[in-house]
């Protein structure tokens, strides 16, 4: 290589600030800006009648983009069909990019709470942001909904807050990684009368919990976990994985993946003759959710897994949204979109509830603890102590109706609440 | 581990080197011949997996696609190196930096225009079934990869050694001033590189994209394997992306299956004792600097 010095010419210092201009121009764009005579009327009127600034944390790059997008989506038409108000007041949603940094998170979250002292704070697709945003937040006391990440330790009571801990100013409107994982293993132990299961999770933070929340439930229900296998996050090759599942005798394999890793995995176990040589492919919903099942199709036939949710749910309240959000957008919403839904649901509630107001921290918290509303996934609260959502599980089977394969519900557990401590 | 699970396992390693091979191909080649290292080949290798994407769900044929994507994307590469790359000739730096915006703004375009979903390639028909190979089923997809490779690597050493197109390379790589001297066009030899150098990257996304699927992210996931097995196989060598490929593969599979805790750590370590060994890698030329 030459070595020759970088010389910099004026030349060159224009275009690289020209392009650096243009960069930050085509940065994430999704910043709605702030409606300037909205603001101005609002300020005038009463305190209640104030503008509601909600801050949103989301990723719109990287891997994750499309999770942001979805909830970006999802909210964008709640506040539509409410006219942009929320128990009267004018709302302004400031939409940040996370881009799956736990720093960028930071620098985001500080943002909201010292530039835009936003009155509630939402989003955060990973738990690594959201258990590195935790404390900011508690000590910041801001209003915080999580409205994805299931790390259990985030409404948990956890020794030395480490890695997270609950808060009383954060509420989850998603789920805990034991909800979808925990009642699915004592589900097939007790009611499917399954002796045997081994767990494939990805290596991360999240599939190691989930496994461990699946064998815990499993074990006590009076199975047996034979062995685990854990694959890298984003493994490129599912292949050498699967060979060594269908060199073990277990035939139930446990496995927790979501979006490209579950595309990979089940082409893999297709290709591998997995389905007749016996194996049965079982796990968390996100192994079979519409973002993996558009690209599967028949190969996931067969899978079982528990969520809170199925596009396919009967109930006014999903159809209702289903039909919203595929008019508006042309899309079938997704299981964050529903997150989201609920999330932003809970603030109107809590809003009308205390008239508007968020001044009085611990008036809007207690009222955000009170509500209770029919969310397109059924029943939904937010539990007192842990700030987790009591909700349902749906076992759900992947099967082909007219042609297509949907998650199909096939069973039910109801009000699952976390434990709000570890589990052993 | 069984001697048959260890077979299987040793055919996923080989099919796994020889995806690896026909990725890192094009990277080598130009890094060999124009003495760039191409940041965007992961952006070239994204292109080439929608192209094919959109081909396959317009036609529904893969074979189509896996024409269609290496002439769009190595038309691309062929404009590209002309209008841009040509400018910053011989100086390095500013070309990394130029690979590394160029593969922004590719891979950007491509959010843009399809989307930031997953996605994911179907098998081609007749190519979606296991065959039984010693023992055990193994996925014909799987055997297609590495007779793909074992092609790819045949046609490349022939037109290498035999051709007059190889003729120039070697002589480019070796001494592209020299080449130029003797009255070679060398602006159209290197454009034409750097044209079948994306073309090649293209190909690596065509036949990867079954297997590791298509989506945001996949262009960096790609460059970073491209230049490990470049760096261990040696840069700027044909014979040493196949003896990368097929070192790395292997190793990254049994790596995966034996100790996955230490998988990735044991690519690296690969990588850091061939570096302390051979600095130029496995099969590097030793470069004499101008």
């Amino acid at each position: 290589m030459s070595d020759r010095p970088i010389r910099l010419t004026r030349r060159k210092l224009l275009i690289a600030s020209g392009a650096a201009a243009v960069a930050a121009a085509c940065g994430p764009a999704a910043t709605p800006s702030p409606s300037a005579s909205s603001a101005a009327t609002a300020s005038a009127a009463a305190t209640a009648g104030k503008a509601l600034k909600i801050g949103q944390l989301l990723p719109f790059t990287k891997v994750y983009a499309e999770l942001g997008n979805s909830m970006k989506r999802s909210t964008d038409l709640y506040l539509k069909q409410k006219g942009n108000k929320l128990a009267n007041r004018p709302v302004t949603v400031i939409y940040e990019d996370e881009a799956n940094d736990p720093t960028v998170g930071a620098q985001k979250t500080q943002k909201f709470i010292e530039q835009d002292n936003v009155d509630v704070m939402m989003g955060i697709v990973a738990t690594p942001i959201a258990y590195a945003v935790r404390n900011a937040i508690d000590s910041a006391k801001m209003i915080f909904i999580e409205t994805n990440a299931g790390g259990n330790a985030l409404t948990r009571d956890i020794a030395n807050c480490t890695p997270a801990c609950k808060s009383k100013y954060i509420f989850r409107s998603s789920f805990s990684s034991w909800q979808i994982s925990s009642p699915i293993g004592d589900y097939f132990a007790t009611k499917r009368g399954v002796k045997e299961a081994f767990t494939f999770v990805a290596d991360y933070g999240f599939g190691t919990e989930s496994a461990a929340d699946f064998t815990n439930a499993f074990t006590k229900g009076g199975g047996k976990v034979t062995g685990s296998l854990k694959a890298p996050l984003g493994t490129a090759d599912f292949l050498p994985f699967v060979t060594q599942l269908k060199n073990q005798p277990t035939k139930d394999i446990y496995s927790f993946f979501s979006g490209t890793d579950a595309i990979n995995y089940i082409k893999a176990w297709n290709q591998l003759g997995m389905p007749a040589a016996g194996y049965k492919m079982n796990g968390a919903g996100f192994l079979t959710e519409q973002d993996v099942l558009k690209e599967v199709k028949e190969q996931a036939v067969g899978a079982v897994t528990s969520l809170f949710w199925a596009v396919t749910l009967d109930n006014a309240e999903n159809k209702a949204f289903v039909d919203a959000y595929q008019k508006e957008y042309n899309l079938l919403p997704d299981v964050f979109a529903v997150q989201a839904w609920d999330g932003i649901t809970a603030v109107d509630l809590a809003l009308q509830a205390t008239k508007g107001d968020t001044s009085n921290k611990d008036a809007f918290i207690a009222a955000l603890e009170g509500v209770k509303f029919k969310s397109p996934r059924g029943d939904f609260e937010f539990d007192k102590t842990t700030h987790n959502p009591i909700q349902d599980m749906y076992i759900r089977e992947v099967k082909v109706q007219n042609g297509a394969a949907v998650n199909t519900i096939v069973d039910k557990i109801a009000r699952v609440t976390d434990p709000g401590k570890p589990t052993t | 581990m069984t001697p048959e699970v260890a077979v299987q396992q040793a055919l996923n390693g080989i099919s796994f080197g020889a995806l690896l091979f026909i990725l890192a191909a094009g990277l080598s080649l130009i890094f060999g011949m124009m003495d760039v290292v191409n940041l965007a080949h992961g952006a070239f290798y994204m292109l080439g997996a929608y192209v094919a994407l959109a081909v396959v769900q317009r036609t529904g044929q893969f074979w189509l696609a896996l024409i269609v994507a290496p002439l769009a994307v190595g038309a691309l590469g062929l404009v590209l190196e002309p209008l841009l790359l040509r400018r910053l000739r011989g100086r390095h730096l500013d070309q990394v930096l130029l690979t590394i915006g160029l593969s922004l703004v590719i891979v950007d375009v491509i959010g843009l225009v399809a989307g930031r979903e997953i996605r994911s390639l179907p098998f081609p028909a007749g190519l979606d079934r296991s065959v039984p190979v010693l023992g055990g089923d193994y996925p014909v997809y799987r055997l297609f990869v590495i007779g793909f490779g074992i092609l790819l690597a045949a046609l490349f050493s022939y037109v290498h050694r035999r051709s007059q197109l190889g003729a120039l390379i070697r002589a480019g790589v070796d001494d592209a001033p020299m080449l130029a001297a003797l009255g070679v066009d060398i602006d159209r030899v290197f454009a034409a590189t750097f044209g079948v150098g994306a073309a090649l990257a293209a190909i690596a996304g065509v036949v990867a994209a079954p297997v590791f699927g298509v989506f945001p992210g996949m262009d960096v996931d790609a460059l970073i394997y491209s230049l490990i097995v470049v760096v261990v196989g040696g840069l700027g060598t044909l014979s040493g992306a196949m003896a990368g490929g097929m070192l790395v593969g292997p190793a990254d599979t049994f790596g995966k299956v034996l100790f996955p805790q230490f998988a990735l750590a044991l690519i690296f370590a690969i990588v850091a004792f061939v570096l302390l060994l051979r600095p130029t890698g496995l099969l590097g030329r030793v470069r004499i600097t101008r």
